[in-house]
């Protein structure tokens, strides 16, 4: 049911055209929580790949986790994300496996009673239908077609970069020309595999592997239906993208949470839940590890004495490496890392979070959360970012003297509410606390007398 | 070929009847228009109806007052938030950099500052703005990918003890114990609640001095009130209380067609 043996040669003939690192566990993309995601990357490593529902598996990860689970939740029995059916069995398998169902409730229940019945199992590929056996013979010539043009396209490329640039009418054009056929041929290999049912069925249980290009495209276009517009409009609407940098354009996903809290692009956050550092997701569409650097920064600092804003620096994170399957950023864990770490060079975090606050009174703080990759994966020297200082911080010389780009970004708001008090306090700045802003007042025009020469 | 036609005329003429023998001035006439250009000359006629009325305020009136439209303030002039700075009928103008409209599209601003007129193609290829610049030496528009420029409009002030709340609380909730009147009775009236030692009472939306909403909830937890509790699959009660009610209801609607008077005429009897 699972993978078709063409798919396994698909694969094979994609190692050879880009090295991926191979598979790390299985994953659940977009279609799942991210809190829920990252419990899963925790456990991904003893994870099974899911069983074929004809056998309900004794989990290799149930039995290898069986003396740690409290004796009320052995108790439960076996729990297959294939087969949970109703919302209670869905709750206990994330509670004690950290696994989310598989597809539908309704897939599961007829998966579940066919297993009862003792139904015989067909494979999907086996169903007997005839339209859609057609359907597969017409699909699997469609593939092999494609195959066969990833071979010669790949063959072509050889070619040209063994051919000498002068017969190729010089260097630059022979690089453009090799750019645009490895983008023709990562646009075969995405076709070869659109219209597999399989593949479908596997992006949309979460199932998908996050190294193979077709479910990172198709992931991608999921993300630019509908998140990427919000989160775009969120920046752009609230001024982040002219106020902090001159433009972005977002390539890659974002989520933002405190704790367990999640919060959407924008939301107001109360000040004693962001004392602590946010967790980031940052999942991106592109093959390979990337190095990052993390930046917070509020926008919205008063400055009375010249009646405007400035900016503020409240978190400089760097050398944090990210790819298509490892998503999370969790800062929280990085800076206990961090304080093990004896030398100060290989400290990740360089400027050390301050919680955002704001005056009462004040206008709302943007907190502007954006993720930089460094340049050609190199590391920063965080000592050197360290003695960045966080008062008058312009971000834009900052991303062009560390050769910064960013991929993304996200921001929530914070104003005074009834936790600001401690939370100042406590950061060391209760001597600011009984300060409240005030609207100035508007002194009027001089009145001006109707004269004789002016009617 | 010619002759024939010109001729034409003429030999109708001639060809009435013969006891009408038309007199020599009508065939010359005849001749005349025969031989002249066939357009008929452009003739100026008014016809004057009766039903018309073509004076007063029939045609609507052309000339009303005029409503002082048009520029208020003029570019570079100093205005404060609240100016208008131009009047209009529809949007000739629109509100650029901190302006805004108002309900008649007038435009107004918002920050104090300098008046500028421009144009601004990347947000709009046709429209025309006015807007108010900060400083009397920037122009408009801003460019794209600055920050925006803005001002504070605030000033920091010492929140004073005087407003602190634990204060205010006590001497609110001994105002509303008594309504005023001092009389013993005004007190033995308000409800035990109000007297309540722990009650706190704090500002909401409304400019009131009131108990927040999980306090008012648990108003009978503190007196004591005892609920019958609910059970689930009780049917007896369930019967016992849905009959009742239903007897209720049509003990009402029995009333209240009773207290009708019976303004319709009854229905006819049905056809056999």
């Amino acid at each position: 049911m699972a993978s078709t043996p063409s798919i396994r040669q698909f694969t094979a003939c994609i190692r050879c055209v880009r090295q991926i690192p191979t598979a790390n566990g299985r994953r659940r993309l977009l279609s799942t929580s991210a809190v829920a995601r990252e419990e899963l990357q925790t456990q991904a490593a003893n994870a099974t790949p899911p069983a074929p529902p004809s056998n309900p598996p004794e989990g290799a990860a149930q039995n290898a986790s069986a003396h740690q689970v409290p004796e009320y939740m052995q108790k439960w029995g076996t729990l297959d994300p294939q087969m949970v059916e109703n919302k209670k069995q869905e709750r206990r398998l994330l509670r004690r496996e950290h696994v989310q169902p598989v597809g539908s409730r309704r897939r599961r229940a007829a998966l579940r009673r066919s297993a009862l019945q003792k139904a015989v199992e067909v494979p999907f590929e086996q169903l007997p239908y005839q339209c859609f056996q057609e359907a597969r013979k017409f699909l699997l010539e469609d593939r092999q077609e494609k195959i066969k043009e990833i071979e010669t396209q790949q063959l072509r490329i050889k070619n040209l970069m063994e051919q000498d640039p002068q017969l190729s009418g010089g260097l630059a054009a022979k690089e453009t020309r090799l750019r645009s056929m490895r983008k023709h041929l990562n646009k075969l290999i995405i076709l070869a595999d659109i219209n597999d049912p399989v593949v479908k069925r596997k992006f949309e249980d979460g199932q998908g592997d996050m190294n193979k290009p077709i479910y990172r495209y198709l992931a991608d276009q999921k993300w630019r239906k509908y998140k990427r517009l919000v989160l775009d409009q969120r920046i752009t609407q609230m001024s982040v993208i002219p106020d902090l940098l001159p433009s972005l354009d977002l390539t890659a996903d974002i989520d933002l949470g405190f704790g367990r809290k999640e919060v959407a692009p924008g939301d107001f956050v109360d000040s004693a839940i962001s004392e602590k550092m946010p967790r980031l997701n940052v999942q991106t569409f592109t093959p390979g590890e990337k190095l990052v650097t993390v930046v917070v920064v509020d926008a919205d600092v008063p400055v009375p004495e010249k009646d405007s804003f400035t900016y503020r620096c409240h978190l400089i994170a760097s050398n944090i490496s990210i790819s298509p399957t490892q998503t999370s950023i969790p800062l929280q864990r990085i800076a206990h890392e961090d304080q093990k770490a004896v030398d100060p060079a290989a400290k990740k975090i360089a400027l050390p979070w301050i919680a955002p606050w704001a005056h009462k009174g004040a206008p709302y703080h943007r907190l502007a959360i954006f993720v930089f990759e460094q340049n050609e994966g190199r590391m920063l020297d965080v000592v050197k970012l360290g003695k960045t200082k966080r008062s008058v911080f312009n971000l834009r010389s900052f991303a062009d003297s560390n050769k910064l780009s960013a991929i993304t970004a996200t921001l929530f708001r914070t104003k005074w509410d009834d936790s600001m008090a401690g939370v100042m306090e406590r950061a060391g700045l209760k001597n600011r606390i009984n300060v409240e802003f005030k609207r100035k007042k508007v002194e009027p025009l001089p009145y001006k007398r109707r004269t004789e020469r002016m009617r | 070929m010619l002759l024939p036609r010109i001729l034409a005329p003429v030999r109708t003429s001639l060809a009435t009847p013969t006891t009408f023998i038309a007199p020599s001035i009508r065939v010359l006439d005849t001749l005349r228009v025969a031989n002249g250009s066939s357009a008929p000359t452009p003739v100026l006629s008014f016809v004057r109806h009766s039903a018309h009325q073509a004076q007063g305020r029939a045609n609507g009136a052309k000339d009303g007052p005029g409503k002082r439209l048009g520029a208020k303030k003029s570019g570079g002039e100093y205005v404060i938030p609240g100016n208008i700075i131009f009047r209009q009928r529809g949007t000739s103008w629109f509100p650029g950099e901190n302006c805004k409209f108002g309900r008649d599209h007038c435009i107004f601003a918002t920050e104090s500052g300098y008046v500028r007129y421009y144009r601004d193609p990347n947000k709009h290829a046709k429209r025309q703005y006015i807007g108010v610049a900060l400083e009397k030496d920037h122009t408009l528009p801003y460019p794209l990918n600055a920050a925006r420029r803005r001002r504070l409009n605030m000033v920091p002030v010492a929140i004073t003890p005087a407003t602190n709340p634990a204060a205010d609380r006590v001497v609110v909730a001994d105002l509303t114990v008594g309504d005023g009147t001092g009389s013993p009775s005004s007190i033995r009236d308000t409800p035990r609640e109000a007297t309540r030692k722990s009650l706190k009472l704090t500002v909401g939306k409304g400019y009131a001095y009131r108990e927040a909403n999980w306090q008012i909830g648990r108003a009978a937890e503190r007196a004591g009130v005892k609920v019958k509790e609910f059970v689930p699959g009780d049917r007896w009660t369930a019967w016992r209380r849905s009959s009742a009610r239903i007897q209720a209801n049509i003990e009402r609607k029995r009333l209240r067609n009773a207290s009708k008077k019976s303004g319709k005429p009854k229905a006819r009897k049905q056809k056999a």
